[in-house]
């Protein structure tokens, strides 16, 4: 990989590592519940793009890109499996992604429920003034 | 004249660095339902990503969960709730 490439490879994982920081700053501090739910949902989006950067490779030489980890013949012979593997990225962290998109979503319907009951109880969704409230 | 290789990561890098600026306008902003669009955004870039990262089966799952239903189900959120987040006091 040329310097050039590493140097644009880099500022795309600072800006996903920016953006982990940024969503748990929103977590964290941010009053309102419902920002609370925008922002772990871009938390866990940021760490799925991580993991899938861990999986991916650089080009193997300038004029042959890497390929998604799918074989296109249905009886491929080994020379044809050995040229795949030159070129394919890792499917590992692709499996485990998709997985945790399908969890995330469900994780996020429960705390928008939550979040509703919390509103419905208490006539706010302000975390500050649900703290104060006695009872 | 430049390399194939080169733009691709050009494209990593520009969307990536659009993602940060939609993420940093997200968690700032007052308004609940804009915080909600500029997060659908962040979403297009982080599609346009497992794209370029070669895992075009995760942008096809992706698209539909974060582009659609994550703002949907919390547009319907708020609308149950209440729009504004509180200032300080």
């Amino acid at each position: 990989m040329s310097d050039l490439n590493t140097f644009l490879f880099n500022v795309f994982l600072f800006s996903i590592i920016i953006n982990t920081g940024l969503s748990l700053y929103g977590v964290f501090v941010r009053p309102s519940l419902i920002k609370k739910v925008i922002a772990l949902t871009i938390f866990s989006d940021s760490a799925n793009v991580l993991a899938i950067a861990v999986g991916y490779r650089g080009w193997p030489s300038p004029d042959k890109p890497p390929v998604p980890p799918v074989v296109t013949v249905s009886e491929p012979t080994p020379s044809e499996l050995l040229r795949f593997l030159d070129v394919a990225v890792d499917p590992l962290p692709q499996a485990l992604v998709l997985t945790a998109i399908v969890i995330g979503l469900a994780v996020t319907l429960f705390l928008v429920f939550l979040t509703l009951q919390i509103y419905r109880l208490y006539g706010t969704t302000d975390m500050r003034k649900v703290a104060r409230l006695k009872g | 004249m430049i390399e194939l290789s080169t733009l691709t990561y050009l494209f990593m890098a520009v969307t990536g660095v659009i993602s940060m600026i939609a993420t940093y306008l997200a968690v700032l902003e007052k308004d609940l339902v804009k915080a909600v669009v500029y997060s659908a955004l962040q979403s297009t870039a982080y599609t346009l990503l497992f794209y370029l990262l070669m895992a075009p089966d995760i942008s096809l799952v992706y698209i539909p969960v974060a582009v659609g239903l994550y703002p949907a189900v919390i547009l319907f959120l708020i609308k149950k709730t209440e729009r504004m987040e509180g200032d300080e006091k």
